[in-house]
Order: C-alpha cells, then sequence, then structure tokens
C-alpha cells in the first residue's frame, strides 16, 4: 500500500469515526437551566432524556442502518429549510436544524440566549398555546401538552377551550336549575300530602 | 354479659332505630345558622370530590395498564389519544387533591366545632378513618403512572416504615422490613408492587371507604349537624330544601372550578419534566423528588428533626386522632378553635414554604 493511499484511509476512518461521535451541546439546555431555575436536560432537544450517547433507545449506538443514514443527513442540513427527521433528536430538535440550519445551530453554541429570537416566536409544536422559543426559556418540553408553565398554560387553554368552558358551564347551570326545581317540587308534593293527612287525621 | 348490655346502650344510642326513617332524617332535620355554618358544607364537598373521583377512576380504568412495561405508555395514551382522556385524567387528579384539601379542612372545623361529642363519637371516628383511607389513596395512586416522580417517591414513603425497624428490640427490628416487603410483594419495587399497588387503590379501599363512609353519612343523618357554637343557635333553616339546594349550588361551583382547572393546566406541569419521564431502575434517582403536597406537613420535620422524634410524634399524633372525643369532652369550643387554627397554620406554612424552611435550616436542597 501506497503512503498516499494509507494516509487517505486513515484521514478516512479518522472522519467516518468523528461523524459518529455524539454531540448534546449542553451550552442549550445549561441556558435553559439557568433563566427556567428548572432541572432541565438533554430530552429538551434529544430523545433519551442522557443524551445521544449511549445504546438505549434513541442513543446513537442502538442505531440501525436506515437511522444512521437519517442521522448523516441530519448532520449535514448546513442550511435552514431542510426537513430533517435525526433519530437522536425529538421534534423540537429536528424542528431546530429545519428553521436556522445546522451552520447557525452551532454557532449559537456561544450565544445560546439568542436561540429564540433566530427561532421566532410562530412554532408551537405541542399545541399548548406556548411557543416552543417561549418554552426553551421557561425550561419545559416543547413537545409535550403536559409539560409548561402553569399560569401559561391556563391563560392558552382558557382562550383555546373558551367554548367547552361557556358548554360546561351552561350544562352545570341548566342541571343546577332543573334539580333545584325537582327538589322544590318534592318539598311542595310532601308539605302538600303531609297537610291532607293531618286534616283527614283530624277529620277522623 | 354486662360488657356486651354496654356495648349495645352505645350503639342504641349512636344508631338510634326510631330515627332510621326518612321524615327524621331529612324533612324534619334542621341546620344551625351562626359564625361557623359555611364549616357544614365541607362534608358535602368532600363527598362530591368522592365521587368524581370514582366516576373518573372508572373511566381511567378502561384504559390503565397496571404493568411495569405499559403503565406509562398506557397512561401517555389516556392523555393523548383518547378523547377528553386528558381532561378526565387532570380532573382525576385535581379533585384527589381537592378532597385531600376539603377532608383536611372538614376535620379541622368539625373539632373546632366540638362534633365529636357524645353521640357524634361514632361520626368522628369514621371521619379520621375515612382520612387516613384518603391518604392511603394518593399514596398509592401516586405511584400508578409509573414514572421517574412517583416510584422514586413511593420508594422515599417506604424507606420511612423501614426506619422504624432500628428503633425496636430483638426481632420486632425487623419486622417493618418484612412489612415494606409485603407491601412491595418482593425485595424491590416492581411489578408485584404496581400490582399490588393497583389492587388497592381500585378494589380494597374502594370496598372499605363504600362501607365506612355508609356508617358515617348515616351517622350525621341520624344525630343532624351539631350546634357547631358554645352559645344556642337562635336561627335554624330546613335541611331539606333549603340546605340541599345551597349545598348543590357549591357542588356546581366546585365542579365547575375543577373542570376549567382540568382543562387548562395538566396536573403535571407542576412538575420538572425529568421527573414525569418513564422510571428507569438502572438509572440514577433524579433531583427533586418529593412526596405530594399533602404530605409536605410530616415530610419536612422528617428531614429536619431526628427520626424517633417523628415516631413518638406520629403515634401520638394518630391515637390522639382517634381519642379526641374522650380528651376534649371537657374542652371549650373557643380552646378547640385556637388548637385548630394553630394545626391550620402549620400544614399551611410547612404545605407552601417547607423547601424554603428546610433550606434555612439545613443549608440545601431535599
Amino acid at each position: 500500500m501506497k503512503k498516499s493511499q494509507f494516509i487517505y484511509i486513515f484521514l478516512l476512518l479518522l472522519v467516518y469515526s468523528f461523524e459518529l461521535n455524539a454531540y448534546a451541546y449542553p451550552e442549550f439546555y445549561e441556558y435553559s437551566r439557568k433563566v427556567s431555575g428548572r432541572n432541565t436536560n438533554c430530552a429538551l432537544c434529544h430523545t433519551h432524556g442522557d443524551g445521544p450517547e449511549g445504546f438505549e433507545e434513541g442513543q446513537i449506538k442502538s442505531l440501525n442502518k436506515a437511522e444512521m443514514e437519517r442521522l448523516m443527513r441530519a448532520r449535514s442540513a448546513f442550511q435552514p429549510g431542510i426537513k430533517v427527521k435525526s433519530p437522536i433528536l425529538n421534534a423540537f430538535g429536528n424542528h431546530i436544524i429545519y428553521k436556522i440550519g445546522k451552520k447557525k445551530f452551532l454557532e449559537l453554541k456561544s450565544h445560546p440566549e439568542n436561540l429564540p429570537k433566530e427561532l421566532g416566536f410562530k412554532s408551537d409544536l405541542d399545541r399548548d398555546g406556548i411557543p416552543d422559543a417561549q418554552e426553551y426559556l421557561d425550561g419545559t418540553l416543547a413537545i409535550s401538552k403536559e409539560d409548561g408553565d402553569p399560569k401559561k398554560l391556563f391563560i392558552a387553554n382558557i382562550r383555546i377551550n373558551i367554548k367547552h368552558i361557556i358548554l360546561a358551564i351552561l350544562s352545570v347551570s341548566l342541571m343546577f336549575f332543573g334539580f333545584v326545581a325537582l327538589l322544590k317540587g318534592i318539598h311542595l308534593k310532601t308539605k302538600l300530602n303531609n297537610s291532607n293527612g293531618g286534616d283527614k287525621n283530624e277529620k277522623i | 354479659m354486662k360488657s356486651l348490655t354496654t356495648i349495645a346502650d352505645f350503639l342504641r344510642a349512636r344508631f338510634p332505630i326510631e330515627k332510621m326513617n326518612l321524615q327524621s332524617m331529612l324533612m324534619k332535620k334542621e341546620v344551625p345558622i351562626h359564625k361557623m355554618s359555611w364549616a357544614y358544607y365541607l362534608g358535602g364537598l368532600t363527598l362530591l370530590f368522592f365521587t368524581i373521583q370514582v366516576i373518573t377512576g372508572l373511566l381511567l380504568l378502561f384504559y390503565y395498564q397496571p404493568t411495569v412495561n405499559e403503565a406509562y405508555d398506557s397512561v401517555k395514551f389516556i392523555s393523548d389519544k383518547v378523547p377528553g382522556g386528558a381532561v378526565i385524567r387532570n380532573l382525576h387528579a385535581w379533585t384527589s387533591s381537592a378532597m385531600i384539601l376539603t377532608a383536611i379542612l372538614h376535620l379541622l372545623t368539625t373539632f373546632a366545632m366540638k362534633a365529636f361529642e357524645k353521640p357524634r363519637e361514632v361520626t368522628w371516628g369514621t371521619g379520621v378513618l375515612l382520612l387516613f383511607i384518603t391518604y392511603t389513596f394518593g399514596f398509592t395512586g401516586y405511584l400508578l403512572p409509573w414514572h421517574q416522580l412517583s416510584v422514586n417517591a413511593t420508594k422515599v414513603g417506604l424507606q420511612f416504615i423501614g426506619a422504624v425497624g432500628q428503633y425496636l428490640p430483638g426481632s420486632l427490628s425487623e419486622l417493618p422490613n418484612k412489612l415494606i416487603e409485603i407491601i412491595q410483594g418482593g425485595p424491590s419495587i416492581g411489578q408485584e408492587t404496581l400490582s399490588r399497588f393497583y389492587a388497592i387503590h381500585v378494589v380494597i379501599l374502594p370496598l372499605a371507604i363504600f362501607a365506612i363512609l355508609g356508617a358515617h353519612l348515616l351517622s350525621v343523618q341520624l344525630h343532624g349537624m351539631s350546634k357547631g357554637v358554645d352559645e344556642k343557635p337562635k336561627i335554624k333553616e330546613p335541611f331539606f330544601p333549603n340546605f340541599l339546594i345551597k349545598d348543590f349550588s357549591l357542588w356546581a361551583i366546585a365542579f365547575l372550578i375543577l373542570f376549567i382547572l382540568a382543562i387548562t393546566i395538566p396536573f403535571e406541569s407542576f412538575f420538572s419534566f425529568p421527573l414525569v419521564e418513564p422510571y428507569n431502575a438502572l438509572g440514577s434517582t433524579p433531583e427533586g423528588i418529593k412526596p405530594e403536597w399533602y404530605f409536605y406537613f410530616i415530610y419536612y420535620p422528617m428531614e429536619l428533626l431526628p427520626f424517633w422524634v417523628i415516631i413518638i410524634i406520629m403515634i401520638l399524633l394518630v391515637l390522639g386522632l382517634f381519642l379526641v372525643p374522650k380528651i376534649f369532652s371537657g374542652t371549650s369550643r373557643k380552646t378547640l378553635t385556637f388548637i385548630a387554627i394553630i394545626a391550620f397554620i402549620y400544614f399551611v406554612t410547612m404545605t407552601v414554604f417547607g423547601q424554603q424552611i428546610f433550606e434555612l435550616i439545613k443549608g440545601g436542597h431535599s
């Protein structure tokens, strides 16, 4: 084997092993943790809460060939607007890559506070009424409608469910009205029966 | 023979047969009106919350899978896929907290109003039992979603039982650990524990609560509302229909508040998300494991005081609660109200500021 060929194969192996290494970019969840005060972890953007390294589901060493290809495609999505479905990222992680591209994302590593601005406040993956970028700042999961700031969820869900709430108020009020009428009716009938019975007794 | 007669007399006075008719228990019943009258509604509210618990619990049973591999996913399925599932589940969770809150308030106000006086000792005793059952409902139900918080919090709860062993003499010291094994169904928390907690939560406790609740309600209806204040109440209102209508109007409002809470705020939004991930037996215990809020009044003192002090307090508290009619028979309502207020302030302080108090004294996280 020629020396140049050897160097070429060595470099290729080096690049390949470099590509297989997992990156968690803790700068982002650490920033989220700092501003929100919540115990956020890799699950903010990753499939697995402990990050991409490991053998468990959603971690790099458990991936099959097809998943590996999806991972490589996601890793090469340097420009925004490319739909990716990385198996080690959750929907929010994939959305970040789609929205700003891998290149911009890597640039933001030193300024994780700029991520919400770059993402914008329109996307709401879990449809809980709180934008994904806001959930990042609040230290809550952007892909779980059960996870969110309770006060913000309350306001958002009041707006979303206002029809249900009005219907519930109407139906409970109607049921209550009917029930009270029924109770009053029973009471009146009992009173009438008692007074009639009383009269009869007196006559007897 | 004499003791049998005494028991029969006792029961006859507490459950008078001559009063066991609709006329006496409903139509002729009157409710005193005074400054503490609001407290008469707390028992009814607790009953409403229990009814909601039963209905929502039955609906959850249609989808919940009590196995360690499926429990978490089935709960997620209920919340994410079943139409109205999230509301039913949240209603179940919110109502459980509401039920415990009103049960505690009911106990404290009943105590303050001296409603445990003869012939209401049975009402009091069954009420205390119902409170303990309600707490056990909370403890067993907490494990069922099988996430990090629920399993680890249950472990912490069971560890406290095990810690009692060090204060017991000889072979008795092994008893708490044996008890834990019986509860867990093995040396550690697993499928057997989930099966047992599930059976206790959905079969054993409901059967027990229905039986005791029956005795409690019968006793309440037989003896009517206690007068509640030291002076003789000047005004009274008929239980049927006046009080009942007011009671139902409160039920309607309480239900609507709970429904709005359930539809707008998922109960789990109060926990940080790594805690509501599925339980990982091989992983380390995540930070911030705590029991439900209604255990804080005993949880934080457990973290701060020597364990033997807690054991003594617990024994005295449990015995004291059952013996209230004996201990406080001669105490004025003013003194009882003062004790109840102190107990309430302590409960609220530990529930709301327990963590801050702990950090202030110990200087760290619990």
